[in-house]
C-alpha cells in the first residue's frame, strides 16, 4: 500500500510519447462475472456481444423491445448447480445500458449463481449467459464444533471476547486512513482562523471573524561573495561550497543578540589567505 | 536461553514493508518515485540499524518481516539506489544548512542537530551495503533474528483474481523471485491486504509455504470453531498454517484517538520546512517542478489539537522519553495480556501483531525508537513473554487444530469492498481478460523463438503490475488517482498490444525493448507458469 499523502503531478515534458489511450470498451464476446465484495453484496460485470444481440432482437422480434435485461440470482449453496435445482432465486432489473451491477443477496453464508437475460413481456425468463459460482464470505461463530479440540463454551466465549469479536470490521488500521484523518482533524480545527501564515497550505476563510490587529516580523541575514574558483572557504569554521563561478550565498536566521561571522578564503595551495569577520547585533523593540 | 523459565507465552510482530513496483527511468525526475527514497530514510534504514545494534548489544530478539518482491526489485535495482544515493546527499546538504541555519534558534537547534546525525547514520548504513541494504536484512535473517517473508509478487489482490493460473503465477513468481534475493525458499507468506478465500491455502501448499497471517475474523469465523481464537495458529485444511491477528495490539497502536503515534511530544508529519522555509532556500531540494512538498524536515510536534500555525518546536529528547514510556506500557499490556491467556489456555499463547512497516518512521517518526526500546525493555525487564517467529512457533507447537478460515482481508470493513467498489470495479473485466489471455499464449507457445520468449515473459510482467491492489486501493483512497489509472491503463494496453503481436507473428523489436528497459521487473520470470 501507499504511504504517501503528497498530492499533485509533476510536469512531464521530457520524452512524452502519444500512447494509445483508454481501454478496450468491449472484446467481443458474450461473458458475466460475479465477485463477491462481502458477505453480502456480489459485484457483477458483463458484456454482450453484437452477434448475440442481434440473433436475440431476431428470435423475440417485437417482443424484444418490450422485455427487459435482468440478472437472475440462484442459491446454489452446496449443490452443483444444473440450471433448474438451485434452492431459490430472485431477479434484479437492470438498466439495458449497464455493463456491470452491485446486487444485495440479502442472505450470509451462501453461494451464488447469476444468470443475465431477458424477462420477455409475459414474464418468462430467458436466459443469455450464466456466471462463475461465488461462495460468500462466511460470516458468525461456526456452529460446528470440533471434538478433538473441546472446550468448555465459557473459555471459548472467553476466548472470543478477548480475540476482538466485538471489534470485527468496526474500523480499519492503515497508514493513508490514519493520515488523512490526522490531516482532516487538523483542518476542521484550523478553521476559521486568521492567522494561517500564508505559505501553510491552509488558508484562512474569507471573510472570518475579526481579530485583534496582529504584526509578525522577523529577520533574516544573508552573506554572499565570491572569492577564487579553486579556493578553499569557510564560514564560521564550516566548509562551503562555491558555485563554479567561485561565488557563495548563504542565510542565517538572524534572532536578537550579537553574532560573529568569520569568512576566511584560501587558495588551492593554502599559500595565501583572506579573512573577513561581520558582527552584526539585532536587538527588538516593540511598541 | 537454557535453564531459563518457559514464558507464559510470546508475541510475535510482522511488520509489512511494501511499496508498489515505481520506476520511471524514462523521466530524470519522477514524483511518484519519493515514496520508496522517504521509506528508505524514514523506514528501512532506521529499522535496519536498529535491529544491527540489537544484535550487535546481544539482546534476543525475534522478528517477521514481508519485503515484498516488488520492493525487493526496486531495493536492488541499480537505477533507483543511484538515484537514491543522489537524494540522500542532498539531504544530508539540506541537514547540514539547517543546523547552521539555526544555530542562533535554541528551539529548533537540537532537532536539526538530530537531521544531520540521523541521516549521516542512514548514508554511513546505505554505503555500507554498497547501495543495496536486503543484503543487511538477509544477514539479519541468517543469523535467526529475522524472518523474511514473501508476498504475492506485485501484491497482487489474491480473491478478486478469478483465473486459477493468475492466482497461482502471483505466488511462484515471488517463491522464486524470493530465492534469487535471499538465497532460500522463503518459509511464509503475507498475502496482499490479508486477503484470504477458501482453497487459496491449497495453492500457497504447492509453494511449499507453510504459514500465512490472516485478519482476526478470517480465524474467528473458521469452522469448525476455533479452540484457541487468534492466540494460536491454525492448519488450513491443505496443512498451510494460519497465524491471526490481535485487534488489541492493533489498536493500541493504529487506534487515531488513543494510539501512540498520535501522542502530542511525538513529531507533526504535516509541518514540513518545504513548505515553511524561504523559497529560494528550499528550491534546489525540492523536485524540477519547483512546486511545494515535504522535503522530510520537520520542526514542530503534535502538541494538541491545533492548527497547524499553533504547533510548538519539536523536543528530540521529550519524544524518545515518550518513546520509552510507550514501550514500557506495550510491554506491560503484553505481560498482562500473555499471563491471562496463559491461564485459560492449555498451552502457551502467541499474540501476533501486524502493522505496514512504513508506519514506522515514515509516519511515526519515533516508531523505530519505540521499537528498540521495546526489545530491549522486552530482553531486560521482564521473563513473562517471549519474542518468537512464526517458524520457530510451530517448532514447539507442531499440532495444530484444522479449520477452514473464513473468507476476509485486513482492509476497512472486513472484507474486499476497498479494492472493489465503484471507483476502481471497472478494472477488473480488464485484468481478467488479460489473464484469460495469458493463459492463452503461455499453452500455445510452448516452444518460443528467443524473441517470442522475451515477448511473453514481458506480456507477463505487464499483466503482473496491472494487478498490484495498490492502484484499486490508490483509487479508493483519492490521493494520486490520476497516477493509478494510468498505470493500470498503460500496463494493460502495453499487454494487450504483446499479445496481438505474439499471436499475429508481428513482435516490434522496438516496442519490446521499450518495455523491458522500462519495466523490469521479476528478470528472471518464466511465462509458463501461466500454462499450468
Amino acid at each position: 500500500m501507499v504511504k504517501s499523502v503528497s498530492s499533485g503531478k509533476i510536469v512531464r515534458e521530457t520524452g512524452t510519447k502519444p500512447s494509445p489511450t483508454g481501454l478496450p470498451a468491449a472484446y467481443g464476446e458474450t461473458k458475466l462475472v460475479i465477485l463477491p465484495r462481502d458477505p453480502l453484496w456480489i459485484f457483477a460485470y458483463w458484456e454482450i456481444d453484437d452477434l448475440t444481440r442481434k440473433e436475440l432482437k431476431k428470435k423475440f422480434g417485437a417482443n424484444y423491445s418490450a422485455s427487459r435485461y435482468a440478472l437472475r440470482v440462484y442459491d446454489v449453496t452446496d449443490i452443483d448447480f444444473d440450471g433448474s435445482n438451485a434452492h431459490a432465486y430472485f431477479d434484479v432489473q437492470i438498466n439495458p445500458d449497464a455493463n456491470n451491477w452491485y446486487i444485495n443477496c440479502q442472505k450470509t453464508n451462501r453461494a451464488w449463481c447469476v444468470d443475465l437475460g431477458l424477462i420477455l413481456p409475459d414474464g418468462k425468463f430467458y436466459p443469455i449467459i450464466r456466471s462463475n459460482v461465488v461462495k460468500m464470505p462466511r460470516v458468525g461463530i461456526s456452529p460446528i464444533i470440533d471434538e478433538k479440540w473441546g472446550i468448555l463454551q465459557k473459555e471459548f466465549e472467553q476466548l472470543m471476547q478477548l480475540s476482538g469479536l466485538e471489534r470485527i470490521g468496526k474500523s480499519s488500521f492503515d497508514v493513508v486512513k490514519l493520515m488523512k484523518e490526522r490531516w482532516e482533524e487538523i483542518v476542521a480545527v484550523s478553521l476559521p482562523s486568521s492567522l494561517a501564515v500564508s505559505s501553510f497550505r491552509l488558508q484562512p476563510k474569507k471573510g472570518a471573524a475579526k481579530k485583534d490587529f496582529w504584526l509578525k516580523a522577523d529577520t533574516e541575514l544573508i552573506v554572499y561573495g565570491s572569492t577564487e574558483r579553486d579556493a578553499v572557504l569557510t564560514v564560521q569554521g564550516k566548509k562551503v561550497n562555491l558555485r563554479d563561478d567561485g561565488s557563495f550565498s548563504l542565510r542565517f536566521s538572524l534572532p536578537d543578540g550579537v553574532i560573529d561571522i568569520p569568512i576566511e578564503a584560501r587558495s588551492a595551495d593554502k599559500k595565501m589567505g583572506k579573512k573577513i569577520i561581520f558582527k552584526v547585533s539585532r536587538k527588538s523593540v516593540k511598541g | 536461553m537454557t535453564g531459563q523459565k518457559k514464558p507464559a507465552g510470546y508475541w510475535l510482530l510482522v511488520l509489512h514493508a511494501h511499496l508498489p513496483y515505481v520506476r520511471h527511468p524514462e523521466y530524470p525526475d519522477f514524483l511518484e518515485e519519493d515514496w520508496l527514497y522517504e521509506a528508505i530514510t524514514e523506514t528501512y534504514l532506521p529499522l535496519l540499524e536498529i535491529f544491527e545494534n540489537l544484535a550487535r548489544d546481544g539482546v534476543f530478539f525475534r522478528l517477521t518481516m514481508t519485503i515484498t518482491p516488488s520492493l525487493a526489485g526496486m531495493l536492488s535495482d541499480k537505477l533507483l539506489q543511484d538515484r537514491y544515493t543522489a537524494r540522500l546527499n542532498k539531504l544530508v546538504e539540506l541537514a547540514e544548512k539547517e543546523v547552521w541555519r539555526t544555530k542562533n534558534l535554541p528551539q529548533f537547534s537540537a532537532t536539526a542537530r538530530m537531521y544531520e546525525k540521523k541521516l549521516k547514520n542512514a548514508r554511513r548504513l546505505w554505503e555500507k551495503y554498497h547501495g543495496n541494504i536486503l543484503t543487511g536484512f538477509k544477514r539479519l535473517q541468517d543469523e535467526g533474528f529475522l524472518e523474511i517473508i514473501t508476498c504475492c509478487a506485485t501484491h497482487g489482490f489474491l480473491p478478486l483474481a478469478i483465473h486459477r493460473q493468475a492466482q497461482r503465477a502471483q505466488l511462484s513468481i515471488a517463491t522464486a523471485d524470493y530465492q534469487r534475493h535471499f538465497g532460500r525458499r522463503p518459509r511464509g507468506i503475507w498475502l496482499a491486504e490479508c486477503a484470504y478465500q477458501p482453497e487459496i491455502d491449497e495453492e500457497l501448499a504447492r509453494q511449499k509455504l507453510r504459514f500465512f497471517f490472516l485478519e482476526a475474523h478470517g480465524i474467528l469465523y473458521a469452522s469448525p470453531r476455533p479452540r484457541y481464537g487468534v492466540f494460536a495458529p491454525v492448519f488450513c485444511p491443505s496443512g498451510v498454517a494460519a497465524f491471526g491477528r490481535d485487534l488489541e495490539t492493533a489498536h493500541q497502536v493504529w487506534s487515531a484517538d488513543t494510539g501512540y503515534p498520535g501522542d502530542g511530544d511525538y513529531r507533526e508529519f504535516y509541518r514540513d520546512v518545504g513548505y515553511d522555509l524561504d523559497y529560494d532556500y528550499i528550491k534546489p531540494y525540492l523536485h524540477s517542478d519547483g512546486v511545494r512538498r515535504n522535503v522530510g524536515l520537520k520542526y514542530y510536534r503534535i502538541t494538541g489539537r491545533v492548527p497547524l500555525d499553533k504547533k510548538e518546536p519539536y523536543n528530540p529528547e521529550w519524544a524518545s522519553n515518550k518513546a520509552a514510556e510507550h514501550a514500557g506500557n506495550f510491554m506491560f499490556n503484553r505481560e498482562k495480556q500473555i499471563e491471562y491467556l496463559a491461564s485459560i489456555m492449555d498451552r502457551q499463547p502467541v499474540v501476533v501483531s501486524m502493522y505496514d512497516a512504513e508506519l514506522f518512521g515514515h509516519w511515526w517518526f519515533e516508531g523505530p525508537d519505540f521499537l528498540n526500546f521495546l526489545f530491549r525493555k522486552i530482553h531486560y525487564d521482564q521473563k513473562t513473554i517471549k519474542t518468537i517467529t512464526p517458524t520457530e512457533y510451530l517448532q514447539i507447537y507442531p499440532r495444530n487444530q484444522i479449520v477452514s478460515p473464513a473468507a476476509s482481508s485486513w482492509g476497512d470493513k472486513g472484507y474486499f469492498e476497498v479494492w472493489l467498489n465503484g471507483s476502481n470495479d471497472y478494472i477488473y473485466r480488464h485484468l481478467h481478460k488479460a489473464s484469460e489471455r495469458m493463459v492463452e499464449l503461455a499453452r500455445k507457445f510452448s516452444r518460443p523463438s528467443d524473441q517470442e520468449r522475451r515477448a511473453l515473459n514481458q506480456a507477463a510482467r505487464e499483466l503482473l503490475l496491472a494487478q498490484s491492489s495498490d492502484w484499486a486501493f490508490i483509487m479508493t483512497t483519492g490521493t494520486m488517482i490520476e497516477y493509478a489509472r494510468k498505470r493500470t491503463q498503460d500496463h494493460l494496453l502495453n499487454f494487450n498490444q504483446l499479445y496481438d503481436q505474439i499471436l499475429n507473428r508481428r513482435i516490434e523489436e522496438n516496442f519490446l525493448k521499450d518495455l523491458e528497459y522500462r519495466n523490469n521487473i521479476f528478470p528472471e520470470i518464466d511465462y509458463r507458469v501461466y500454462a499450468g
